[in-house]
């Protein structure tokens, strides 16, 4: 039981939004869409929901081709970014008026539906308020719990949490993950911040121009990044992606001349000459350890992030960027010390940008 | 260059306004506030919105003459001073550019006005739009930028007389695109640092406020709640505001009593007898514990200290994990390592260590 598209392709005059897009979601998933701006998340929310056709492929819920069917007919909610729909009706209104708009549901059946609902997102108190009068967060459960009313089996979230505040974001998504694992379906969520993915999803997808280059558990794809744009975009900061040249003598990848990664278990497997290495900045640290490899870089600019910091350094005249689990105060301009654990870099190949092997695995390079 | 301080200030604008003549009945936005902004220091004001932070700062640029309190430059009374004889720039939300002119007119104009120089204004314009990275584009029209770099062009304006002595920043970067925001942010604090003004940036962002200043005051209902380095508020709360405020996620807060050296947290019992007899406390009565996510530890095996609670909901944030509990009517958020496997519905042992905890009496700090 879920949502399945085969081959989905969508155009927009000449424009192509969505190419060749498979997947399946199964009934109990929470998956996310992650991708930058224009990657076409929203467009593949929107025919998975039934408010945009499709050029070419199918759409099957529960198995059956629901690809001509309307939005009416499929069982589904979408919640958007701008969340209140009537901004003059209280909450109770707002929820209530897809049920009205039903007109198959006696005024007791409706009152007891929005209460129920407004209970799971905790906003039973302040049913008789306006929109203008209650905080973003609180209005952004409002949309939700409108489109939870009707008893939709999947609601497609459109980057629901871009308007609000760090700490309405912080509150909002653990309230949303608790109330998805009390009920039957999906929810299908796009967003461009890696951490909504992280926080929320079960499983995710990562599309870029169109194309979705990965999909799968959100574990695997976190480990096993299938390209270096995955890798970079699905990492909290960023993954440092660093350029470097295989050296078939001393069986390394030499970034610079103090840096280099050793791949002697796998050089066989190795057929270009030029590789990107992908390494997150939770494994460069301040510390000397077993596998770390020392390299000198000038601090530009540290950021404090939640209860962490990110310090971007500059290194040979790449951005580097490298994340302490507390909040720390470093001088800028001075040349700092880092140690990269050489265990934790991906090898993805320069020209398709693909994951050729990863350091620290098995002797082959796998994970 | 100048040291920026407030003495006393209150604001009424129902009272200067003359609706409500008796100080006691009207409504005051901000309350006996004593603040010294010292010469050439990075500062912000963080708080939510509605807590009084815009009155604060048309108070320092002289838009606003505060009902009572003085403000003081370098010492003097400057409170009858107009914006113009203060000698603040100011940066605004929104870009302030002539769009028609070209960069160079642009940062230009403030000069020409005052009636520098020809080779005085050129000399300014060139060391001005190299300090912002605008240098290559002088002779392009301000309305071909994009948002980020029309924002520079506005500081630039701002800055570019030589007796600006400070700079007021009123959410810079809030509608600037992710992207382009930490160039800016670069060059905002290359400013603050080459030219050793006196700066106050105003945000409800933690993350922005916490990067750009060396001390933030966290402004809440009228009142500057603390002020510190990003450090000292973060490890050091005087009320609970700061710690849920300050850090992701917040600060965790139980109600307790405390009596004899035993906190009674209305469901399991804490002894820190010692501990407080070491700190030297002695107050006791109804208490607030407030401990942080990354201090609480989690066990699945209960020891003689721990409390059982169970998981109801895991987020996950690549190299940690955030869990919510729940147990005796408490909910409690921990953040733990992502090596650690845990599921929803678990049952799990907490424990708070001792030297961790902070308690809060009628929301000041005791411990």
């Amino acid at each position: 039981m879920g949502i399945e598209l085969k081959n989905v392709t969508k155009y927009f005059g000449r424009k192509r939004a969505l190419e060749d897009v498979s997947f399946e979601i199964k009934d109990g998933e929470f998956v996310c869409f992650l991708g930058p701006s224009d990657a076409g998340k929203s467009v593949l929310l929107r025919v998975m929901a039934g408010l945009e056709k499709v050029n070419s492929g199918s759409v099957l819920f529960d198995g059956q081709d629901v690809t001509k069917l309307s939005v009416r007919d499929r069982n589904v909610a979408m919640v958007y970014q701008d969340f209140i729909n009537y901004p003059n009706m209280n909450v109770y209104e707002n929820i209530a008026s897809p049920l009205r708009v039903a007109k198959k549901y006696s005024k007791k059946e409706i009152d007891k539906k929005v209460h129920e609902v407004a209970e799971l997102l905790n906003i039973d108190k302040i049913l008789r308020q306006k929109p203008e009068e209650i905080s973003g967060g609180q209005r952004q459960r409002t949309a939700i719990a409108r489109a939870m009313v009707k008893g939709a089996k999947y609601i497609f979230l459109d980057e629901p949490l871009a308007n609000l505040d760090y700490k309405l974001r912080e509150e909002f998504r653990t309230q949303l993950k608790e109330t998805f694992s009390n009920r039957e379906g999906a929810f299908v969520y796009a967003t461009a911040d890696p951490i909504d993915a992280m926080a929320l999803s079960s499983h995710t997808g990562y599309l870029y121009e169109g194309k979705l280059l990965q999909y799968g558990d959100i574990e695997e794809v976190y480990n096993n990044p299938s390209f270096s744009m995955v890798g970079k975009y699905f990492s909290n900061p960023t993954m440092n992606l660093l350029e470097g040249s295989l050296n078939r003598n001393d069986k390394t990848i030499e970034i610079t001349k103090e840096l280099k990664i050793d791949v002697s278990g796998y050089i066989d497997r190795l057929s270009s000459e030029n590789y990107i290495l992908g390494i997150r900045p939770k494994d460069i640290g301040f510390k000397d350890g077993p596998n770390k490899v020392k390299i000198c870089g000038e601090l530009m600019l540290s950021e404090i992030v939640g209860s962490e910091t990110e310090l971007h350094i500059d290194y040979n005249g790449q951005n580097m960027i490298v994340l302490e689990p507390e909040i720390v105060h470093y001088q800028y301009g001075n040349t700092i010390e880092l140690y990269l654990d050489e265990n934790r870099f991906f090898i993805f190949d320069a020209n398709d940008k693909s994951l050729v092997a990863k350091t620290g695995g098995d002797k082959n390079g796998n994970a | 260059m100048a040291t920026l301080e407030f003495k006393n200030i209150s604001h009424s604008y129902e009272y200067s306004f003359g609706k409500v003549k008796d100080k006691e009945k009207a409504e005051w936005v901000i309350n006996n506030l004593n603040v010294v902004w010292e010469d050439g220091t990075a500062n912000a004001l963080l708080g939510p919105s509605g807590g009084g932070k815009t009155t604060m700062l048309n108070i320092i640029s002289g838009l606003l003459r505060p009902s009572e309190g003085q403000v003081l430059i370098d010492g003097k009374d400057a409170t009858d001073f107009s914006p113009q004889e203060r000698k603040i720039a100011q940066v605004f939300q929104f870009p302030v550019a002539y769009d028609t002119m070209n960069v160079y007119n642009n940062l230009a104009f403030p000069l020409r006005n005052s009636g520098y120089a020809k080779n005085k204004i050129d000399s300014k314009v060139r060391k001005i739009s190299e300090l912002l990275n605008l240098d290559e584009y002088l002779y392009e029209s301000a309305g071909s930028l994009n948002e980020g770099e029309k924002q520079k062009v506005s500081l630039g304006r701002g800055i570019i007389r030589d007796d600006i002595v400070a700079m007021l920043l009123d959410e810079p970067l809030t509608l600037i695109d992710p992207k382009l925001k930490n160039g800016l942010r670069r060059v905002l604090m290359r400013i603050q640092r080459e030219l050793k003004l006196t700066m106050i940036y105003v945000t409800h962002d933690q993350h922005e406020a916490l990067t750009f200043a060396d001390y933030v005051s966290i402004l809440n209902a009228g009142t500057i709640v603390q002020s510190g380095t990003a450090t000292e508020l973060y490890d050091n709360p005087k009320q609970p505001f700061v710690g849920f405020f300050i850090g992701s996620p917040g600060m965790n807060f139980i109600d307790c009593s405390l009596s004899q050296g035993i906190l009674d947290c209305k469901g399991f019992t804490l002894d820190i007898k010692t501990f407080l007899e070491k700190k030297g406390v002695k107050e006791e009565g109804e208490v607030k514990l407030g401990i942080r996510p990354e201090s609480v530890l989690i066990s699945k095996e209960q020891t003689k200290a721990s409390t059982p609670f169970n998981i109801q909901v895991v987020e996950n944030f690549g190299h940690y994990r955030i869990i919510t509990v729940e147990g005796m009517k408490k909910r409690i958020k921990a953040k733990i390592s992502s090596s650690m496997n845990v599921s929803v519905g678990e049952r799990v042992f907490l424990s708070f260590p001792q030297d961790k905890i902070i308690l809060f009496k009628q929301d000041s700090r005791i411990l």
